[in-house]
């Protein structure tokens, strides 16, 4: 069945993923050979080629939505973004070469305006994205100070980190909130109604068993130690504080960092899954769009096989690859054999090491990119519903298109985006 | 053409104003695609005409030709599922470019074309740097270069200091070490003077069992303790501290920041780290970087034969000392990423040495008395003086 089929309308409320995984495959692989093949100028056609795939496939009420950004206007964002930041790297590294001030001043100042220009251009390229996002001829909007935002976000995200990342649920809800106050579709307003504490008690236990055995840690580790005793040894000796740290409490102080460090790493990497599901959940049952709403059916479990799959998919293609780069530097060191020192043997065996790095950094980033990220895509969208689908029917068409300079700054800064 | 009956179907309209969904009859007459309120035939309204040299193929999902119009603000769109009256469509439309020839054309055009940039970046970035690195330099203040070199000072140390000796690190402190300091002294100066450089050296032996030596920016050179015991005539020794004076006269620490600096924006930004294709991009970094480092390498060799020859010394005694070293290095060791280190391959250093070396009646830089003083400028130190041991 088309959404053109007029025959049958599907339920009002339904929402669908068209597409399938064999076709998104085909997409990311050839995407990532152009890739390497121009170092990465591709990256424009390549991320709008990628973004139609999956806006047209998502079917909300019987219409997919529409991608109208063009590769071209991506690019045009990039060289601006460039003429922006260029002469700004320039500024920062030439005030630490020349100005008297302590260096840390200079790198401080420099990294806080670089985070701020990275919120920035986060907010921007999310306006590029959504007013190049049309769904049933009306265009997705988002208006608002991406400064305003940029200062906002640096503040939530400074409590996150200060607090263990405790604060990450009100950053979350206050940023989404933020975000979709000034977000609509045509005239039908955005609000976000996801609320922190609620993540919070969600999250809770995560984080308990994640940053848990760390502060644990921590605590044993000020009872072991005698500190005043410490603190007199280093004042007398400027040698190896971790020399001193085990000469006065004892070799176990490093078991117990170790043991903790481990339960934390094992619990984050056990966990993950589990994290990802709450959040996705959470952030699309907090989507409003005026009387429309959202429901989400995504089980944790079927985001745990997400990550499985991808185990299962990485592990041996990481074995092969390494397996294949190893097997090919043995037989050239064979084939030149005794004239070891020429510069063939040397080219022959820096060409297959740097091939297999790149094989395996652009291999397993495809592989995520299929198995996890497209999944999470189409599961969420799959058991996504919506109610008050009614209101979809009557919207009145408003906003422009914005610049791609948000997703020009977010690529030259690195920040992610495309 | 069949202007008795065109094609016609159903379709579903978007007018643009609103997101009310209208399923209308398309029918696609001779000059222009007629979109017609629905109702009984000979009944329906005209809602629209578009030409079909404006239309325009939009995103969609296999099985359905959404159309739009070309330069149009309002995002009207016309979507139709019927695979018949779309192909009739696409016969009359051009512009549609059915198939999608045009679009692969031109997709072909844009790979070829970014090739090639990425090509001409890799060239300029490995030839065009370089030369600019150096028409850059001279006008690169000394402060600058001193500023630098202090910068570097504060944090190389503590890396080099791998023991944590602290104020014991560096040699020639001792009173049993000053014999060997005046020794070091009275070497450096003789290369100093033959130099001639704009500016004061300040020569250091640390604590260090690694046969190596580096230089800074301003003129401060580290040489290690291993070095010294690994030289066997005062020569050897010398040829390796002229090497690292090249690297001082050639302000090759000004010339690092200044490539990597222009590397970082060709191949950090413009180039950009998008997800996961940042490999290739830091691979070909390595190589030009690798590239970079045997130039430089390589010149600062060159110096050493010269200035080994001005100061009347031995100048294929720095080739005798990297082969000793290199020997001891490399034993049995897997030499395959040669390409990806700092330094050009030893064999091809020693003949480039050899070759640019004049014969020549060199008398030793040290007598034998300095000689052997130098070779203590490192007295052992007293057991309980290495932070690392456990204090009880």
């Amino acid at each position: 069945m088309t959404t053109a089929d007029a025959s049958v309308p599907p339920p009002a409320g339904a929402v669908r993923f068209l597409g399938n995984e064999a076709a998104y495959w085909r997409l990311r692989i050839k995407g990532a050979g152009l890739l390497v093949l121009t170092l990465g100028i591709y990256r424009f056609w390549f991320a709008t080629d990628v973004r139609c795939y999956l806006w047209s496939n998502t079917e909300i009420g019987g219409e997919t939505l529409e991608y109208t950004g063009l590769a071209t206007e991506l690019l045009g964002g990039f060289l601006l973004a460039i003429a922006i930041v260029g002469p700004l790297y320039t500024a920062i590294a030439t005030a630490a070469l020349t100005l008297d001030t302590a260096d840390g001043a200079i790198a401080a100042i420099g990294f806080l305006l670089l985070v701020l220009l990275g919120q920035f251009a986060l907010y921007r390229a999310r306006r590029y994205r959504l007013t190049r996002t049309v769904f049933r001829g009306v265009r997705f909007d988002q208006h608002g100070s991406a400064w305003r935002y940029a200062v906002y976000a640096l503040l939530w995200w400074t409590l996150a980190v200060v607090t263990l990342g405790l604060a990450y649920p009100w950053t979350q809800a206050s940023l989404q909130r933020f975000k979709m106050r000034h977000t609509g579709y045509g005239d039908l307003p955005g609000s976000f109604a996801g609320s922190g504490t609620e993540l919070f008690l969600r999250g809770l236990p995560i984080w308990l068993l994640v940053v848990g055995p760390i502060v644990f840690a921590f605590v044993a580790l000020g009872r072991m130690v005698d500190w005043s005793a410490l603190n007199g040894m280093m004042a007398e000796d400027e040698s190896d504080p971790l020399a001193l740290l085990a000469a006065n409490a004892g070799i176990e102080v490093f078991f117990v960092a170790a043991a903790a460090l481990g339960a934390s790493v094992v619990a984050a990497v056990l966990l993950y899954p589990l994290f990802a599901a709450i959040t996705m959940r959470w952030w699309i049952c907090g989507l409003r769009f005026g009387a429309v709403t959202v429901r989400s059916r995504l089980s944790t479990a079927q985001v745990y096989g997400v990550y499985l799959r991808y185990l299962l998919y990485v592990l041996p293609f990481l074995v092969a690859v390494t397996a294949v780069g190893g097997v090919l530097v043995f037989l050239s060191g064979r084939l030149i054999g005794s004239n070891r020192d020429s510069m063939l043997a040397e080219l022959f065996a820096g060409a297959i090491s740097l091939t297999t790095y790149v094989a395996i950094v652009l291999g397993a980033s495809t592989i995520y990119q299929v198995v996890v990220t497209f999944a999470m895509w189409r599961l969420s969208v799959q058991t996504a519903e919506l109610s008050g689908a009614a209101a979809l029917d009557s919207v009145r068409a408003s906003g422009a298109p914005d610049s791609a300079l948000g997703e020009g700054l977010a690529d030259a800064l690195g920040v992610g985006g495309i | 053409m069949d202007a008795a009956t065109p094609p016609r179907g159903p379709a579903v309209y978007f007018d643009g104003t609103s997101s009310a969904r209208n399923d209308v009859v398309v029918e696609a007459g001779a000059t222009d695609l007629r979109i017609l309120s629905s109702g009984r035939p000979g009944h329906e309204r005209l809602l629209d005409a578009w030409a079909y040299a404006e239309l325009q193929r939009m995103s969609a999902p296999e099985g359905v030709l959404r159309l739009g119009r070309r330069g149009e603000t309002l995002l009207a769109r016309l979507e139709i599922g019927a695979p018949e009256l779309a192909a009739a469509i696409e016969d009359r439309a051009a512009a549609l470019d059915r198939g999608g020839a045009a679009e692969r054309r031109l997709r072909r055009k844009v790979v070829v074309l970014s090739f090639a940039a990425a090509a001409s970046l890799i060239v300029t970035a490995a030839f065009g740097l370089p030369a600019l690195a150096s028409r850059i330099i001279p006008f690169v203040p000394l402060a600058v270069e001193h500023k630098l070199g202090d910068a570097i000072d504060n944090n190389i140390r503590g890396a080099l200091d791998a023991q944590h000796l602290g104020a014991r690190f560096a040699c020639g402190t001792a009173p049993s070490e000053m014999a060997g300091r005046a020794a070091l002294g009275k070497l450096a100066g003789k290369l100093e003077t033959a130099a001639a450089l704009p500016f004061a050296l300040h020569v250091v032996v640390v604590r260090r069992a690694e046969p190596n030596a580096i230089a800074l920016p301003g003129g401060r050179i580290y040489v290690d303790d291993g070095l010294i015991a690994a030289a066997q005539s005062p020569d050897e020794l010398a040829g390796v501290l002229a090497h690292e004076i090249g690297h001082v006269a050639h302000r090759d620490g000004t010339r690092t920041v200044l490539q990597t600096a222009g590397l970082s924006f060709l191949f950090g930004m413009m180039l950009g780290d998008f997800v996961g294709g940042g490999a290739v991009v830091i691979a070909a970094r390595t190589v030009l970087k690798s590239s970079y480092s045997r130039r430089v390498e390589a010149a600062a060799d060159a110096y050493s034969v010269d200035l080994m020859a001005k100061a009347g010394g031995d100048p294929h005694a720095l080739g005798v000392i990297l082969k000793r070293i290199a020997g001891g290095k490399n034993e049995g060791r897997n030499e395959g990423m040669k390409l990806l280190l700092d330094h050009p391959e030893t064999k091809g250093r020693i003949a480039a040495i050899d070759a640019a070396a004049v014969a020549g009646t060199p008398v030793p830089l040290l007598d034998v008395a300095d000689w052997s003083a130098l070779k203590q400028i490192c007295a052992p130190l007293p057991a309980n003086a290495t932070g690392s041991a456990p204090v009880h």
